[in-house]
């Protein structure tokens, strides 16, 4: 569904992707791991258009993607989640999603009618109780959760999701990868996601990309790359013999 | 848009816009009482930046890309009144239109690059811009260059005249108000408020910003044309120096900021209050030092308020309940 062919980027001397070919089947939950710095949000920025790549392309769908600028690549069925969460904090949390819907795919119109689909979504990631709170006044877990309500808004067919596990707790983990599932299974969204909580990666990915400086060091099954050793040295460092 | 739930809520009163339609009615009835020109003027010039700020606030507000350049479209518009009336002898108040569609064309052509830049950066070049158009018409003989344009005046007496366009203002800025108040509760609204908050977002959300702002720009900027078409009839004279003041357009921008630019109510009252400040001020004191207090006020405004009065009483009130 999601296909990426040797998409090369750099910014002056660094080169933050270098040939990286990925390909997500849809219905997929498929990760993506590496190191800090390693080029992950970069990618997502390539496929959303927020970069231009230097050389390769993307695919969605058998269609070229790789020159559409961010609100085209969303109206073609791809949303996001940003890694540092922005909901637009000076907007209650249903006037957030409203705005969302209506400029969404399905292109709504009216008001009200947005408000009605934005509160089914809230109830969805079961956040309608703070409806009429400012985005701002949201702890961590609960932004993260307006953030992917607001992803879905746009009625996406795929979905990127930057680090939505990060900073959250036990339980909270457990609540998210439900959710993710439920994104799938419920609305049919496929779902490729950057993380670094491996326990979130381990329980929902049926297929990882381990990248590093740029390139695809593995790629496979999660109890393949977690017993690779290339991947055990990029997060571990080198053994030393003596 | 936290507002505007609350407004179409059951339990808000409609009747507390009841005063509204009554000072409508009072301010029409204004010149019937044969008032001094002094306050004639006074309450032109209320209009007159009612409409400039309502129409700077569509982008300024809403977006948050804070120009300075909307002087040139009010000036765009007095100067396009003034050529059609005493060149082409065409009526003023096609022209006023006219006005308001030649200032939406120089949005746009500068729209296209002056938009993609950001912050200081695209203040900075709207500021540019209103330099440059007034250098262009002080040196333009087609428009009069430095000594200015004398309009024709209707051939009815000059009372008369001034009556006219007071009226005319006066319908101007309440069509602006009304319009604007529109679109901060429309969809279009909606996608401008999203820029505001977080461009980037607003892009995933799916919306052209690029797109969204070049209407808010032009939008505002025709509004300002007929705004300035209108001015120029009433005081019957454009001059570079005096229509394209920089003054005018840091004034604007304060009114906004003064009383709150996120919403259409913060702008009316900025521009009401202030204009009617600034000219008893200018009048009484003296034109240097209400520079001095409007500089001042943009510091104190931007430093303590940053919301605008309205948000900052408000909240006061909030906090003394709670």
């Amino acid at each position: 569904m999601l296909e990426g062919v040797r998409v090369s980027k750099r910014f002056g001397g660094l080169k933050a992707l270098t040939d990286f070919d990925f390909l997500v089947e849809k219905g997929q939950i498929v990760g993506l791991i590496g190191p800090n710095g390693s080029g992950k949000t970069t990618l997502f920025n390539v496929i959303t258009g927020f970069y231009p790549s230097d050389s390769g392309k993307v695919l969605f769908k058998g269609k070229e993607i790789t020159r559409c600028k961010p609100y085209e690549v969303s109206k073609l069925g791809i949303s996001r989640t940003f890694q540092i969460v922005r909901p637009l904090l000076g907007l209650s949390v249903i006037d957030n999603i409203t705005t969302a819907v209506l400029y969404g795919r399905d292109n709504i119109g009216s008001m009200a009618k947005g408000r009605g689909r934005a509160l089914d979504l809230l109830k969805f990631v079961r956040l309608d109780v703070k409806k009429d709170v400012p985005a701002q006044s949201l702890v961590a877990a609960e932004r993260k959760r307006l953030e992917l309500a607001r992803a879905l808004a746009a009625k996406p067919e795929f979905l990127l999701l930057d680090e939505t596990f990060s900073g959250l707790n036990d339980t909270e983990i457990a609540d998210a990868i439900k959710l993710i599932f439920k994104i799938r299974d419920e609305l049919n969204i496929t779902i490729f996601l950057i993380e670094h909580v491996m326990k979130a990666v381990m329980g929902t990915c049926e297929k990882i990309f381990v990248m590093q400086y740029g390139v695809k060091l593995a790629e496979g099954k999660p109890e393949e790359v977690s017993k690779n050793p290339a991947v055990i040295e990029a997060y571990l460092g080198k053994k030393k013999h003596a | 848009m936290q507002e505007m739930m609350q407004e179409r809520g059951p339990n808000r009163p409609w009747g507390k816009y009841i005063y509204l339609p009554i000072i409508m009615i009072i301010l029409f009835a204004f010149p019937l009482v044969n008032p001094p020109l002094f306050f004639l003027t006074l309450f032109f010039s209320v209009f007159m930046y009612v409409g400039l700020t309502e129409s700077w606030n569509l982008l300024g507000g809403y977006t948050g890309y804070v120009s300075l350049g909307h002087i040139a479209f009010f000036s765009m518009g007095a100067y396009t009144t003034a050529v059609f009336m005493n060149r082409f002898g065409i009526s003023p108040f096609a022209t006023a239109i006219l006005g308001g569609v030649f200032a939406a064309l120089l949005a746009a052509l500068v729209g296209y690059p002056v938009l993609r830049l950001k912050g200081a950066y695209f203040t900075i070049s709207s500021l540019l811009l209103a330099v440059v158009m007034q250098l262009i018409f002080m040196n333009w003989e087609f428009v009069g260059s430095s000594t200015g344009l004398w309009y024709k005046l209707l051939p009815v007496s000059i009372e008369a005249n001034r009556i006219i366009f007071y009226e005319v203002m006066l319908v101007v800025a309440l069509v602006i108000t009304l319009l604007v108040r529109w679109v901060e509760k429309s969809k279009f609204g909606a996608g401008l408020i999203a820029i505001r908050e977080d461009e980037d977002v607003a892009k995933m959300m799916g919306i052209n910003t690029p797109l969204l702002k070049m209407r808010a720009f032009i939008l505002g900027a025709f509004f300002a044309g007929v705004v300035g078409g209108v001015y120029g009839y009433y005081m019957s004279y454009v001059h570079p120096e005096v229509t394209f003041n920089i003054n005018t357009s840091l004034l604007i921008l304060l009114m906004s900021f003064f009383g709150g630019c996120r919403t259409w109510t913060g702008p009316l009252l900025g521009a009401v209050v202030l204009s009617l400040a600034n000219q008893l001020i200018v009048t009484f004191i003296g034109a240097e030092i209400s520079r001095i207090l409007y500089g001042l006020l943009l510091v104190i405004v931007i430093i303590f308020m940053p919301n605008g009065v309205i948000q900052y009483i408000k909240g006061a009130f909030v906090s003394e309940k709670g």
